[in-house]
């Protein structure tokens, strides 16, 4: 028996986040403007002893107006999808479950397009609006795949599909009412895109937004470990079943409006990150939350990297990155599902 | 040109600083309400459209151009520039690399790639979409001023809008044709009535049968079979394709029951047509030369609305070998409409 | 509540148990249910009032055709549901009153084999057993991985701790989910149909465990099944249902009656009273043809 001890949860997070420090450093360095990596650390350096003002603009515009920011938000949002697609994995006990598969993300992207439309101005009306479409649609994709009582994977994901779909063809009734300006800014959005830099206060509201549903679900990380093997096993074994899953859908769709407001639906990396954490550390979520959630950081961080690389000057919508590399691998667990 | 320096190499980090301390600017306002601060001399420019592109261009004022768009293919000096992506999706981290004084922005651009620029303190100047072709001059005029080239701006604002009088002039007794202008084919686009094309259609003679407050209508082309429009109107595509389209137009059921498409009443105009800038008015008067062969011939062919005798000439873009749609034997003694030389080379020579 | 908590009435409630040596410990006293769609609408099924008595150390065997009742007197017993009337109580106390950890730690349920999703090893997944003793996040301490080890080394699965759920045989898994319920230390374990994919040698090999554990450790065992054979060779009690109803409570001996069975299980049947005073059943063909 080799059961998770504290310790061995404590370095696997410490590596991981050295890993992720260095895919910033990485990020920082890469771009349409390419910069030295010693000059990029004697500059942090010059930061950290608070001599900022000494950087020259246009480099300080480029490196700490534009890339880092960008670098932070897709932190935050890789993150966020890695969680709330782990904790809706183990909820649906269903390894395909993922926000943009189950239709959660069309769900938030609607959810901000219809609060966009009734309230503009208001601050924060985006993740609001994508909050309540979220939870509207995994409770109505729950409801569908609900068969006798029992979640069925088969009508589960289809419910999902076909919510997505129908999210998507509102979403594009929508999208003709907008002037033509608003239009291009909504279909860039939609793809995926982390180019957007949001305000410092948005960036504050993202970031306790973030902590506090990761915080929540990994506070349930015992509970969904039963929850795996079974929701009676579960209730069986001591777990207030009912508390632990509004706690987790709630925070999972929280986790995933926070993430679509930001960045408009980037797929698959809900799925893709966890089913990689556990090929890698194992399926104890006490471990997997943190891992999912640091990987999934490196993850979105280094497709964007990718995506602001890759056919310089043209910045590519960081979801085309993630979704080529995502739809392979759900095609391949769903086979294997399948066999 | 100094700047290309920044595009390679680690970027140069004790070439700027004093950059954005601005001695002493001037406050202007662009048309979106929006108050920017920009310096008194603006030396670096970056468009992030092609019409605002060949407006700078066409104002005299290219040489101030720092970078531009990947789609920013006329004049062609401008596919010389530093390019910064697309217009919708440009390299932030490019435009700030080319250290501009002002960055030219239109409703091709996102609000979030303004605000990010405006975020980031570069002064954004907003340049609406016109709603007709004065509008567009007098934005241009307005943009001129911006970019302390006002003189060259009036005389070219000037000149245009002799031009359009004159065409208007020639146009006087013309009953108007009734026009389809094709945006996209699939799915059917054309303009509502609020765009400056629908008013350059007007413009040059014609009416477009699509009436609509939406300004890029869908529309169903079993109403167009209805409507029997006399004259489809296309904007050339970029890699010359459009005879190809309307050769397949005419195999495809709904399209070839329309009268227009069965007698060849098709227009091929310049796609400087789409493009909200000065060269807009010389795709004008030549849709005009087309549509109303009888007003600039010396020998006036009369017009059977039926389609036997009524022939139209398709022009491409400004410089290239233009194409007929149908033969006719050129009727016209004083000049040959299609292959004068741009007028836009004009346009500019008289302004500096 | 907090561990300090739980150790003082876990403590406690093994005094009580010494107390009560000879006493009841399971006690369905008129205990009954109905299923409703809604609140308005007339009852899809209903279970009538049901009473029997278990002591520790045995094995009471709930029997009777599929709809007739076993699942829902399982989930009373397990104090999921409430009872519409009467009470089951486990120590004097009503289980359905029970809060979630407190009745992990007294009931252990073992369930037909669920499907696992993500491969877990067989030590990992008996010392989830361990979770309602634990605090927060739930990390193993040694005394929680000596139960564990302890439980499957009762079921003789020792060797099985570093394989995946997974890659084990029927008989395998089943032993780890039994050991799983063994490391929940309790005093009453129910087992749902847990002989169902099971071959016949794996299946007496489960009940003779059962019938050791229940001695050894003075766990109650309570087991739903509709092998009337098993549960004559190795209850101590029969509770007999039939369409919601209970029709008869006692030792395999006095339920065992060849017309009461042959009613209930609707197949002509010969029961015959064995050596050891157990009866055994024998199915009938109705054309006369002795199938066994």
């Amino acid at each position: 028996m080799r059961p998770l001890t504290l310790r061995r949860l404590l370095w696997t997070c410490g590596s991981l986040a050295v890993l992720l420090l260095a895919s910033v450093v990485l990020a920082l360095k890469l771009g349409a403007v390419p910069i030295s990596v010693t000059d990029l650390l004697l500059d942090l350096g010059r930061i950290a002893i608070g001599r900022a003002n000494e950087l020259p603009t246009e480099y300080r515009l480029i490196v700490f107006d534009l890339r880092l920011p960008r670098i932070l938000l897709g932190i935050l949002v890789g993150a966020a999808l890695s969680v709330a697609g782990a904790s809706f994995q183990a909820l649906l006990r269903n390894p395909l479950a993922d926000p943009y598969v189950l239709g959660v993300s069309s769900g938030a992207a609607l959810g901000s397009i219809l609060a966009l439309l009734i309230a503009p101005g208001f601050a924060l009306v985006t993740p609001l609006g994508a909050f309540l479409g979220a939870i509207a649609t995994i409770a109505g994709v729950y409801f569908l795949g609900r068969r006798e009582g029992q979640l069925d994977s088969a009508t589960l994901l289809l419910g999902g599909i076909i919510s997505a779909s129908f999210f998507s063809a509102i979403i594009m009734f929508l999208l003709t009412t907008l002037s033509g300006r608003d239009l291009r800014g909504m279909v860039f959005w939609l793809m995926g895109d982390l180019s957007t830099p949001v305000s410092a206060g948005t960036q504050w509201i993202f970031t306790v937004g973030l902590v506090a549903g990761i915080g929540a679900i990994y506070s349930t990380s015992a509970d969904l470990n039963l929850l795996l093997t079974g929701e009676r096993e579960a209730i069986h074994l001591g777990v207030d079943v009912t508390r632990v899953k509004l706690v987790v859908y709630v925070s999972a769709s929280l986790l995933t409006a926070l993430a679509v407001s930001a960045s408009g639906a980037i797929g698959y990396v809900g799925l893709l990150v966890p089913h990689a954490v556990r090929l890698i550390f194992g399926s104890d979520y006490r471990l997997l939350i943190p891992a999912s959630a640091l990987c999934g950081a490196i993850a979105i961080v280094l497709a964007d990297t990718l995506a602001r690389t890759i056919v310089p000057p043209t910045e590519l919508p960081v979801g085309a990155m993630t979704a080529m590399a995502g739809a392979p691998v759900f095609i391949y667990l769903l086979r294997r599902g399948l066999r | 040109m100094s700047f290309l320096i920044l595009c390679d190499g680690a970027f140069p980090a004790q070439t700027s600083g004093a950059h954005t301390a601005l001695p002493a600017g001037r406050e202007l306002t662009d048309e979106a309400g929006r108050k920017i601060r920009i310096p008194q001399e603006v030396d670096r420019v970056v468009s992030l459209a092609p019409n605002l592109t060949e407006i700078v261009f066409a104002l005299g004022d290219g040489d101030h151009l720092a970078g531009d768009t990947d789609y920013c293919d006329y004049p062609a000096e401008a596919m010389q520039k530093p390019h910064v992506g697309g217009p919708v999706n440009p390299n932030l981290e490019v435009v700030v690399s080319l250290m501009p004084d002002l960055v030219l922005a239109t409703s091709m651009n996102r609000r979030e790639t303004v605000n990010a620029l405006a975020h980031i303190g570069l002064p954004v100047y907003y340049v609406s979409l016109p709603h007709s072709v004065e509008e567009m001059i007098a934005s241009m005029e307005h943009l001129g001023s911006a970019l302390g080239v006002e003189k060259s701006a009036a005389l070219l604002a000037e000149d245009l809008r002799g031009r359009l009088a004159d065409l208007d002039r020639r146009l006087a007794g013309a009953a108007p044709r009734r026009v389809l202008f094709v945006v996209w084919t699939d799915p059917l686009i054309s303009v509502g009535r609020d765009t400056f094309i629908a008013d350059a259609l007007r413009r040059a003679g014609g009416r477009s049968v699509v009436d609509t407050k939406a300004e890029w209508p869908h529309v169903s082309l079993e109403e167009i079979v209805r409507l029997q429009p006399e004259v489809l109107v296309f904007a050339s595509a970029h890699a010359g394709s459009t005879q190809q389209d309307i050769d397949t137009l005419r195999t495809r059921p709904g399209w070839r029951d329309l009268e227009a498409i069965r007698h060849g009443n098709i227009v091929v105009v310049s796609d400087a047509i789409n493009r909200p800038a000065p060269r807009m008015v010389d795709a004008i008067e030549r849709l005009a030369r087309a549509l109303h062969l009888e007003a600039f011939a010396s020998r006036t062919a009369p017009f059977s609305g039926g389609g036997t005798g009524f022939s139209l000439w398709g022009s491409v873009s400004a410089g290239t070998k233009p194409h007929r749609l149908k033969p006719v034997p050129p009727s016209s003694a004083d000049s040959n409409p299609v292959t004068s030389t741009p007028r836009i080379e004009e346009a500019c020579a008289c302004a500096r | 509540m907090s561990a300090p908590d739980t150790f003082a009435q876990t403590a406690g409630g093994r005094e009580d148990r010494a107390h009560r040596e000879q006493g009841v410990r399971l006690n369905v006293e008129q205990a009954s249910y109905a299923y409703s769609p809604s609140e308005q609408s007339a009852p899809t099924f209903t279970l009538g009032a049901t009473s029997f008595q278990a002591r520790e150390r045995e094995i009471v065997a709930i029997l009777g055709p599929n709809a007739s009742g076993k699942s829902t007197l399982l989930r009373l017993i397990t104090g999921t549901i409430a009872p519409l009337s009467g009470r089951v109580e486990l120590d004097g106390e009503e289980t359905s009153r029970l809060d979630v950890r407190m009745r992990a730690q007294r009931i252990a349920v073992v369930h037909q084999e669920s499907p696992i999703v993500y491969p877990a090893l067989a030590g990992d997944f008996v010392l989830q057993g361990r979770f309602p003793y634990g605090r927060a996040l739930r990390f193993a301490n040694p005394e929680d991985i000596e139960i564990a080890r302890n439980a499957l080394a009762q079921v003789g699965a020792e060797h099985l701790s570093k394989r995946t759920i997974g890659e084990l045989s029927g008989g395998e898994k089943q032993r780890v989910i039994l050991a799983r319920a063994l490391a929940q230390q309790p005093r009453l374990i129910l087992l749902d149909e847990p002989t169902l994919h099971l071959d016949i040698g794996a299946q007496v090999e489960l009940l003779e465990r059962l019938r050791q554990l229940a001695k050894e450790n003075r766990y109650t065992v309570v087991v739903v099944t509709h092998e009337l054979g098993l549960a004559a060779e190795f209850a101590d009690q029969v509770v007999l249902l039939q369409h919601g109803r209970c029709l008869r409570v006692g030792p395999p001996a006095t339920v065992y009656q060849k017309e009461l069975l042959e009613q209930v299980f609707d197949a002509p049947l010969d029961v015959e009273l064995g050596p050891a005073g157990r009866p055994r059943v024998n199915l009938r063909a109705r054309r006369g043809e002795d199938i066994t």
